[in-house]
């Protein structure tokens, strides 16, 4: 396998396919040997971004895209998630942790990406989302 | 994801198989709402067994929440059942330990679930 190579994934906006992308994360972080409990983080923070991307910003609309990056390095797995849909403020997401909100049935996706990751950045007003987990 | 349902001294179990991500939530949440319309107010006690799920998402984790606010309201019981690492960290994570009943058996929770 090359040192540092990237696999490109692109998914009609369909929550069946999340399966698809579990299946090819779950083959990325085996192959790069990943520790277990990292290996889950990923994965678990890779569904998440699949399912906002396809659920909350593309709102299911078969005819937009979810498209994931998996830069692949001895050191690290990048992933990148864009999708095309209108954008959210990042900022403006309510702390799930909250006691307000902690019987509240949804909201914790982007919380759960956060403690998984090591890096989590959002650009293109939410539409881009990169994140990083270290070997 | 695949759900079978069975009913023990009074408790209906939910026993789960495989991953609840994706859409498996919307699913679950519709098996699980089911079940807890057709309990009589005071009667709804559901034990969900997730000793072969592996991985849950947040919408799944939602799932449960919302079960468990629906029971609450029927003056019912829910429990889980046989919570492996990943998704005990998830409820740990998501500060929701101290709010479900949770069962390393099956005895002790329908003995627990009946009291």
């Amino acid at each position: 396998m090359p040192e540092e190579f990237v696999i490109k994934l692109e998914l009609p906006s369909e929550m069946q396919l999340i399966y698809v992308l579990d299946s090819v994360v779950a083959e990325i972080v085996k192959e790069m040997q990943f520790e277990e409990d990292a290996a889950e983080q990923v994965n678990l923070a890779v569904i998440e971004a699949g399912t906002n991307a396809i659920r909350h910003g593309n709102k299911n609309n078969l005819h937009k895209r979810a498209y994931f990056e998996f830069h692949v390095s001895n050191e690290c797995l990048t992933i990148v998630v864009r999708d095309e849909g209108e954008g959210f403020d990042p900022d403006d997401v309510a702390d799930p942790l909250d006691p307000e909100n902690l019987l509240s049935t949804g909201g914790r996706g982007i919380f759960l990406i956060r403690v998984s990751m090591d890096e989590v950045t959002f650009s293109d007003h939410g539409r881009k989302l990169t994140m990083v987990k270290y070997k | 994801m695949n759900v079978n349902i069975r009913e023990r001294d009074g408790v209906t179990i939910l026993d789960i198989q495989g991953k609840i991500i994706g859409s498996d939530s919307l699913d679950l949440k519709r098996i699980i709402d089911e079940q807890i319309a057709s309990s009589a107010e005071g009667e709804a006690k559901l034990l969900l067994n997730l000793a072969k799920v592996p991985m849950m998402d947040s919408s799944g984790l939602g799932v449960v929440v919302a079960a468990y606010t629906s029971v609450q309201r029927k003056k019912g019981r829910i429990g889980l059942l046989n919570l492996g690492k990943s998704i005990n960290s998830l409820i740990v994570m998501a500060k929701l330990i101290t709010i479900f009943e949770r069962y390393n058996s099956e005895d002790e929770a329908i003995a627990a679930m009946n009291k």
